[in-house]
């Protein structure tokens, strides 16, 4: 069939439609939805995965942490003693250990974290204090909106300087400028140099971080912070003290490339294993959650694909039905054509140009719908969505070919009529 | 030395099988040589349009054998049926059968559409063949919007557009009044003087009468045939179907 044949087929077909827009509309209601929830789910798809990818590499995909965590209390010796010390996590046995026996390991950051009351004068807060080194803030993106990060400098002088963040300031109510303030920390005075920007801390990036207070963390070197505040934490209830020594609240190792870290996390497990007597640490592989998301994406997709092929399947019955009582409509016209010299095929041709047209339309406005549906789902919730051309043309093959699947009946249906009887039809 | 274009061997139908079978045609032998007139008649039931329907291709015979323009066609598929219908047959019916949706010039084109005919040539054509039968005025009009005559003449224009050996016509002015009747018989008349070979059923006597060769049906069977040839029986012989068919 040439192509100037092939466009007249088809614009005989539009032609068909246009004459009952009403019921064309209707019928392409079914495929349009479908359609619709396609590319929004494909998108909406695509955006989650995106955004947990983009979070996955923040943590780095090279990347191994290993979390401090206070293990589930344990059934103490009743004692009338008002002083307890609880000591448990990471210890910097665990760091050498890690640093000079693991092969695959090529740096390893140290996090410390003390809980410390925080002075601004008069003003006090309970402020998590984190001493990490330098090279800790360049790869989890910490920047200072205001003011400057510090950097090996600081750390090597034993500086005692300190980043926070913004909410803190805003706590402390001050007018005066928080760059150059200075805070008591622990008894001892620090200099804040910078704020450091908000978008640092997402949610899953602080998970995974094991930053748990939204606002009052305060990063210092950590140099610094194991030469003032030291390692034990004082926590005063009514009547009584509690100690908790933790060495080390996190250490991030990163391994010499991708492929050596599931090797890795398998050595570090080992090694904690023996060095712990319980289990008061947490190993988080970021490529293994990467992995876990992609499983998720796995069933997110099946589900997807269910619930788009039903209703491209109701679209598509949708067409089919009224299809069936197009061709009794126009049995006459049929076997004029027919009389006329039209082939069996021909008249196949001619109304699964029908059925395709309806359902390349309806795809068309299901796409513009689907857009539209997604701007407004990103619009009015948090989601991420990411559309591509690619779902479009996904989209319209999908649905043309539907056009086709469900045409060929009723089309063949037409054809078969006997030329005779559709001539006498009225 | 005109050539043959039907020839009709012992041509059967019969419809249905076993106990309701029904045959309808009994093995007639009908002979058309090229560029005759020829008026089919008989009473109701008789089997013209049956006969019709074979001729134009519509339907096959049970058993009998058919050439038309030498080319054997009672055993053809429906595809090549299809072809024959499109390049040698051109039928205008009683209810004209127009396509209501189509313009006067698309129903005209619609054979040239069949047969492959590159669109420019297939809107000349068709244009000149509307212009023939007097309806160049209203080549963008739809049938609804035409008179009974102007339908029927559309309809012979789309019947000729595609040069077909044998034009067939059932009832041609059945369902028009004496005055537009008469108008499309003088087309078929015309055409008969230009060289057409045309087939015509009538139940009227009046119109049967004017035509070179009758042939009168009876029971599935040729009960007269006033004799092949053109033209040569127009002063004797017609008025033995007149009584019969009144
Ligand atoms: N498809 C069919 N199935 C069964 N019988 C049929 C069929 N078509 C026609 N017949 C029968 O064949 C016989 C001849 O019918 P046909 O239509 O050929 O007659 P006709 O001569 O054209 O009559 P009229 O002058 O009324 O148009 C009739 O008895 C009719 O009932
Ligand atoms: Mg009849």
């Amino acid at each position: 069939m040439g192509i100037s044949r092939f466009f007249e087929v088809v614009a005989l077909g539009v032609k068909n439609l246009l004459r009952n827009k009403l019921r064309s509309f209707l019928t392409m209601l079914g495929i349009i939805f479908g359609v619709a929830s396609v590319i929004a789910m494909l998108s909406v798809g695509a955006g989650a995965r995106h955004e947990i990818l983009s979070r996955i590499q923040e943590l780095g995909v090279r990347n191994v942490i290993i979390n401090s965590v206070k293990p589930p209390a344990e059934i103490k010796p009743d004692t009338t003693d008002t002083q307890n010390k609880d000591r448990y996590g990471l210890t910097f046995e665990d760091a050498d250990y890690i640093a000079n026996v693991i092969p695959t390991v090529e740096t390893m950051l140290r996090v410390n974290r003390i809980t410390q009351r925080l002075w601004y004068g008069s003003k006090r807060l309970e402020a998590s204090v984190l001493g990490v080194e330098p090279a800790y803030l360049r790869m989890f993106g910490l920047e200072a909106g205001r003011g400057r990060v510090f950097t090996e400098v600081d750390a090597e002088n034993f500086a005692k300087v300190c980043l926070v963040r913004r909410g803190l300031v805003a706590q402390l109510e001050t007018v005066e400028d928080p760059i150059g303030m200075w805070l008591q920390i622990g008894g001892f005075p620090f200099q804040v140099i910078g704020v450091l920007e908000d978008a640092a801390f997402r949610s899953h990036t602080r998970k995974a971080l094991n930053i748990d207070s939204t606002t009052q963390e305060v990063y210092i070197p950590y140099e610094t912070s194991m030469r003032t505040l030291g390692t034990v934490t004082l926590i005063e209830r009514a009547g009584s003290q509690e100690f908790t020594q933790v060495d080390l609240d996190q250490i991030v190792v990163t391994t010499t490339g991708e492929s050596e870290v599931l090797r890795t996390s398998q050595m570090l497990t080992a090694a904690l294993k023996k060095l712990h007597d319980r289990v008061d640490y947490e190993i988080v592989v970021p490529l293994e959650l990467l992995k876990q998301s992609e499983e998720t994406q796995r069933v997110f997709n099946l589900v997807m694909i269910l619930i788009a092929s039903i209703s491209l399947l109701v679209g598509g019955i949708g067409i089919a039905n009224i299809m069936l009582a197009t061709i009794t409509e126009r049995t006459k016209e049929i076997g004029i054509r027919r009389a006329l010299g039209a082939r069996r095929r021909d008249i196949v041709l001619q109304f699964l140009a029908e059925t395709t047209a309806i359902a390349a339309i309806g795809g068309l406005l299901g796409c513009l719908v689907g857009i539209a549906g997604i701007l407004g789902i990103v619009e009015l919730t948090n989601w991420k969505a990411v559309i591509a051309p690619s779902y479009v043309m996904l989209s319209l093959v999908i649905s043309c070919t539907v056009g086709v699947v469900f045409g060929i009946f009723p089309a063949r249906r037409a054809a078969q009529m006997d030329p005779i009887t559709a001539l006498r039809f009225e | 030395m005109s050539r043959r274009v039907l020839e009709l061997d012992k041509i059967v139908k019969t419809y249905g099988t076993g106990d309701s079978a029904l045959t309808v045609l009994h093995g007639l032998d009908i002979h058309v040589e090229e560029g005759e007139f020829v008026g089919i008649v008989g009473a109701s039931g008789s089997g013209k349009t049956t006969l019709m329907n074979i001729i134009g291709c519509l339907d096959r015979p049970t058993s009998g054998e058919y050439c038309l323009n030498g080319e054997d066609v009672a055993h053809l598929d429906d595809d090549r049926l299809s072809l024959v219908r499109n390049r040698s047959i051109g039928f205008v019916f009683q209810s004209f059968n127009l396509i209501a949706q189509l313009t006067v010039a698309e129903n005209v084109e619609l054979p040239l559409f069949y047969s492959r005919t590159p669109r420019r040539e297939r809107h000349q054509r068709c244009l000149d063949l509307i212009e023939a039968v007097g309806l160049g005025h209203r080549t963008g009009h739809y049938p609804p919007q035409l008179s009974g005559g102007e339908c029927q003449r559309v309809a012979i224009a789309r019947a000729l557009v595609n040069q077909p050996a044998l034009l067939l016509t059932d009832e041609p002015t059945g369902n028009l009044d004496t005055k537009n009747g008469e108008e499309v018989l003088k087309i078929f008349h015309d055409l008969h003087e230009q060289g057409r070979t045309i087939l015509m059923v009538t139940h009227n006597a009046e119109i049967a009468n004017k035509l070179p060769r009758v042939i009168e049906m009876r029971d599935g069977l040729v009960l007269e045939d006033t004799g092949v040839g053109t033209g040569c029986l127009l002063s004797s012989g017609v008025e033995s179907t007149a009584g019969v068919v009144s």
